[in-house]
């Protein structure tokens, strides 16, 4: 693993020296024991704060659009970052020659809180399955899609996952009213999505007033219907949304029925090509027609 | 209240029975086919219920899945989005924009919940009043069936 990182900090100094980057973004150790925090490297002899261990979770795609908008900014990304990366693009909100992407193979990453309370003195290499972040259990994504540099090879799963994201209860729209009672409109989702990157964002529109800054449930079930909505087809399954919730909101599961659906039926697999169309700025002659079934 | 109306609403009561409840529906339609096809619906006096409140949009296109969230935020009992048929779009393919969207929309409201027969989509034509006369009637009675919507923020 620090062979890893010793590579990371290599091909980081590397860009840095060459002055092919201006600044390098990466995960370094956290302030606590089994958190890493985000790091921008601006001289060659800071490579050394750059840390690798599965608990570097932050998609740092998210700083991308503005920090990239113009200079050419070095990131280090696993397959999923990768992904926002390739999204991000598509959407032409950041331009191929202006990121340098460090890609790293992937195994999956850990669910923090789920190790505080298996009582580990250390990082582990590879995490097992009762520590694995829910969206890694899904992940299909083991190398890089696109990189300038890629590190590490596939490192297969602990094991073979078959765990079963629990199903969503029946009556969903209770379901759903319960967990947004619970949302303080922080805002915290969309800050940390690598998606949401509008300069006004529709909640802070005046005028149309698509929703009141009021932290009901009504109000927050709008909140959040329409950010799954904005992300379908968009949303590229990292999570950072459900992580950052201080009140443990699953946004993330709208997005991903909403993709499972878009994979289905339009063969659409958000960031997994540079070239393709968004999902809803396209359309084909045959596409399924909602007219037709919704009786 | 003056003896008279009092006596008006007894009567009419007699007549019809007690008032009973009907959905409001939000219908969102295409300026160029099925608010067309509303408006013939109306000058050919063609029946239809009372409870659609009718917005009108430049295309199918613009019926932003917003509207129809917004709609469900609201308390509308029932969302139905119109548009032309495939092929028909004044902008040529502004509907088929909506193909997609509204399709998905369909389906993030199964998702978050939200009976699938409160939201109907439909491509109406100019030409086509007394369809549309028929959906909206059909509609409401699919609606009217369900009972009233009890919002989103519904909890066990």
């Amino acid at each position: 693993m620090s062979d890893i990182q010793n590579k990371i900090q290599e091909e980081a100094k590397k860009a840095l020296e060459s002055g092919q980057v201006g600044l390098v973004i990466g995960w370094g150790a956290g302030s606590v024991p089994f958190k890493t925090t985000p790091v921008f490297i601006e001289k060659p002899e800071d490579v050394e704060k750059l840390v690798w261990n599965p608990v570097c979770v932050n998609n740092l795609a998210v700083y991308l659009p503005k920090m990239a908008r113009d200079r050419k900014v070095g990131v280090v990304a696993k397959p999923c970052d990768i992904r926002s990366i390739v999204t991000l693009i598509r959407e032409k909100q950041l331009k191929r020659e202006n990121v340098f992407i460090i890609g790293l193979a992937c195994g999956g990453v850990i669910d923090a809180t789920k190790l505080a309370s298996s009582a580990l003195s250390e990082v582990p290499e590879v995490p097992s399955a009762e520590t694995l972040r829910e969206q890694c259990k899904v992940c299909d994504s083991r190398t890089p899609s696109v990189s300038d540099v890629t590190i590490g090879e596939a490192t297969a799963r602990a094991e073979d996952l078959k765990i079963e994201i629990e199903g969503l209860s029946e009556d969903r729209q209770a379901y759903w009213a319960e967990q947004f009672s619970r949302c303080i409109r922080c805002y915290a989702c969309r800050q940390v999505c690598p998606g949401c990157y509008c300069d006004t964002c529709f909640c802070d529109r005046i005028e149309p007033k698509w929703t009141s800054k009021k932290a009901t449930a009504d109000e927050a079930w709008m909140f959040h219907a329409t950010r799954a909505m904005h992300l379908a087809g968009r949303c590229i399954g990292c999570g950072e949304c459900e992580r950052v919730c201080p009140v443990g909101i699953p946004a993330v599961e709208l997005a991903r029925e909403l993709n499972a659906i878009a994979k289905e039926r339009y063969g659409f697999d958000p960031g997994s090509g540079e070239e393709e169309k968004p999902l809803l700025g396209s359309f084909t002659d045959g596409d399924y027609d909602p007219a037709h079934h919704s009786e | 209240m003056s003896e008279e109306t009092t006596k008006l609403e007894e009567k009419t009561e007699q007549s019809t029975g007690p008032k009973e409840w009907q959905p409001s529906i939000l219908a969102i339609l295409c300026n160029w086919c099925s608010y067309a096809g509303a408006d013939l619906a109306g000058s050919a006096r063609m029946q239809y219920p009372e409870t659609v409140r009718i917005v009108r949009v430049p295309c199918s296109g613009r019926a932003d899945p917003m509207f129809v969230l917004k709609g469900f935020q609201k308390g509308f009992d029932g969302v139905m989005v119109l548009g032309c048929h495939p092929g028909d779009c004044h902008y040529a393919k502004g509907n088929y924009y909506a193909r997609r969207r509204i399709a998905l929309t369909a389906d993030l409201l199964k998702a978050l919940g939200i009976p699938p027969e409160r939201f109907h989509f439909e491509w109406v034509s100019a030409s086509e009043g007394n369809r549309f006369s028929a959906l909206i009637k059909e509609f409401t009675a699919q609606v009217k069936a369900l009972g009233p919507f009890e919002g989103v923020a519904r909890k066990r």
